[in-house]
């Protein structure tokens, strides 16, 4: 395993490279927005979430990750005060969700996986309410935000599709400069053009200072944009690290090209894995670090050389099966 | 009262707006196309005789005596039985739509999400409910007088006011039991359920429980007794009614505001 990924359900990340990377201008605190300490969600039987520890620094954009049922909505309906822990602890900005929930939910904005909305208002008038419960509205960034995702406000919410009420909910998420943004799903809906201006406002957010809490099945959009991801899986957490550390997780094909035959020995060298040798190349997975086969090659009349870029998809779909 | 507080019962106000409107539309027509009936009757001794001529019992249990006077007729078509079972039907519905049936399906999260207390925005919806109610009340007062005028129904104002006051606590109660029951619960059916039983069950009981000697004393536990026993129509009103329905409506509401701000929201 590549250094600096952290796998097991009480990891905690350490990254201290990341952290300084991502921090925000002028900030020099370390304490984290969010604390997840030990964290323990129990429905009846059933263990949602079973004992994870993780934090989000400021100014980072944190990917939550994993399949469907892993844990992530009931972690963020917690941060939130929507859900209660069975057991641990959960700070936002230090407070405390359950004593001082108006205090953190001031400070963020959130858009819930299950997108339901009240469904005989309008658009406007949806951002009217909710408005009013956040101390007023800014009526051009408001304008800017819809003619960015291009919705239409007039319409009745119940009138919208999908992916329109999904931009709806974005526009609330952005339309007030909160220190915040928890995201649950949020491009569930959206068509490649509104994931792209998606992305777009996400890192507008970011530079203006947000911290970022991004649950989302779409591995490419966590891949441009977080800085660090949390994998979960059936309630714990089976990895988290930079994405260039879990990328780096996965196998890389690499071929390459001589000359004449391929040289003996190419089975042997450390890292490689899966080869196949076919006429004056070789194809395999390269499971290690790269240094051993640079070696092997520097002493053969290689010709040419492939090393295909590693993929999150691949990573995580190791992470995200169950083990057998 | 600031602008998020304002909202926070205003916005279930509109919510429930379209609803509210036909519940009081079809109340008020009931109303005014019964007392539309009154000259009839006033003036039919076959009617009165018809009537006198059913068992005892029926009569009681129906509210049909002497329903050739003005107290009598308006107890045994309207405030007998389908007034306040009507208002108390709108009550429950209200009481379920803006909180178990909105939590099931998911719309309060984002409200829950913003910068408020979540006793604030329940308490928010049990005041839009109450709201509600109050105007109903209100229009079918106004509505009833009306009619009464207008086909020459004489009956005190005083007797009406108290009869509508009874009706609208009596709906406050099964409304505000039916917001305990989500606030503990968050089950629609089981909100809904428990309303309705105690709003239809309680006729029940206080209708037909005094026809047994062996029921008649449990005919008390029914908040239909509470409200009607004394016949508000004829009789001036014991001041404990009113407290006997509106001290637990009022303990009720904050017991279902306390218990949802302690437990778990369901997800939709």
């Amino acid at each position: 395993m590549p250094e600096g990924v952290q796998t097991g359900g009480t990891a905690t990340a350490t990254g201290a490279t990341a952290a300084t990377a991502v921090a925000a201008p002028g900030d020099s605190s370390a304490e984290p927005m969010m604390r997840v300490r030990g964290l323990v969600k129990d429905y009846g039987s059933t263990h949602a979430v079973r004992g994870i520890d993780f934090d989000l620094r400021r100014g980072e954009i944190l990917g939550f990750l994993g399949p469907n049922g892993a844990g992530k909505s009931t972690t963020i309906r917690c941060t939130l005060d929507l859900l209660h822990p069975t057991a641990g602890t959960v700070e936002v900005f230090g407070l405390n969700p359950r004593r001082e929930g108006v205090a953190i939910r001031s400070r963020l904005a959130y858009v819930p996986g299950e997108l339901r909305l009240p469904e005989r208002l309008t658009g406007a008038q949806l951002v009217a309410s909710i408005g009013r419960l956040r101390g007023g509205v800014e009526e051009r960034r408001r304008d800017e935000i819809a003619d960015r995702l291009k919705l239409d406000l007039s319409r009745r919410t119940r009138q919208l599709s999908t992916g329109n009420r999904r931009k709806l909910a974005l526009l609330l998420a952005f339309l007030w400069p909160v220190e915040l943004l928890v995201l649950d799903e949020p491009t569930s809906g959206l068509d490649p053009l509104m994931q792209h201006e998606f992305v777009k406002l996400l890192r507008e957010a970011r530079d203006a200072g947000a911290t970022v809490f991004l649950s989302s099945h779409v591995l490419s959009e966590v891949q441009r944009t977080a800085d660090r991801v949390v994998v979960l899986r059936s309630g714990r957490i089976v990895a988290q690290g930079t994405v260039e550390e879990m990328r780096s997780r996965s196998r890389q094909r690499i071929e390459v090209w001589f000359d004449g035959d391929v040289p003996a020995g190419v089975g042997d060298v450390p890292g490689l894995a899966d080869v196949a040798v076919e006429d004056h190349r070789f194809t395999a997975s390269l499971v290690g670090p790269i240094r051993p086969v640079l070696s092997y090659l520097a002493g053969q009349p290689v010709s040419g050389m492939q090393l295909e870029e590693p993929d999150l998809e691949d990573a995580f779909l190791d992470l995200y099966e169950e083990p057998r | 009262m600031n602008a998020r507080t304002l909202e926070l019962v205003a916005g279930p106000v509109r919510s429930i707006l379209r609803s509210a409107l036909i519940w009081t539309i079809a109340i008020a027509a009931i109303v005014f196309v019964t007392v539309a009936i009154w000259p009839a009757f006033e003036n039919s001794a076959a009617v009165s005789q018809a009537f006198d001529q059913l068992p005892a019992q029926i009569v009681q249990a129906f509210g049909l005596a002497e329903i050739g006077t003005p107290a009598g007729f308006l107890r045994g078509n309207l405030y007998d039985f389908f007034i306040p079972l009507l208002m108390a039907g709108a009550a429950v519905g209200f009481a379920n739509s803006l909180s178990s049936s909105e939590e099931d399906n998911g719309r309060l999260e984002v409200v829950l999400a913003q910068p408020v207390t979540r006793q604030a925005v329940f308490a928010g919806r049990i005041l839009a409910a109450l709201i509600w109610i109050v105007i109903i009340t209100a229009i079918t007062t106004a509505v009833q007088f009306g009619s009464d005028a207008l086909f020459d129904l004489q009956i005190g104002a005083d007797r009406l006011v108290a009869t509508l006051s009874l009706c609208a606590l009596l709906a406050l109660f099964c409304g505000a039991l039916t917001f305990a029951a989500a606030g503990l619960t968050g089950k629609p059916s089981v909100a809904l359920g428990l309303g309705l039983v105690v709003a239809v069950g309680g006729a029940i009981v206080a209708a037909l429980f005094p026809l047994s000697s062996a029921l008649a004393e449990f005919a008390h536990v029914s908040p239909w007794d509470w409200a009607f026993a004394g016949d508000p129509l004829s009789n001036a009103t014991d001041g404990w009614r009113y407290f006997a329905l509106g001290v637990p409506a009022v303990a009720l509401a904050i017991l279902g505001t306390w218990a949802f701000g302690r437990r778990d929201v369901s997800a939709a």
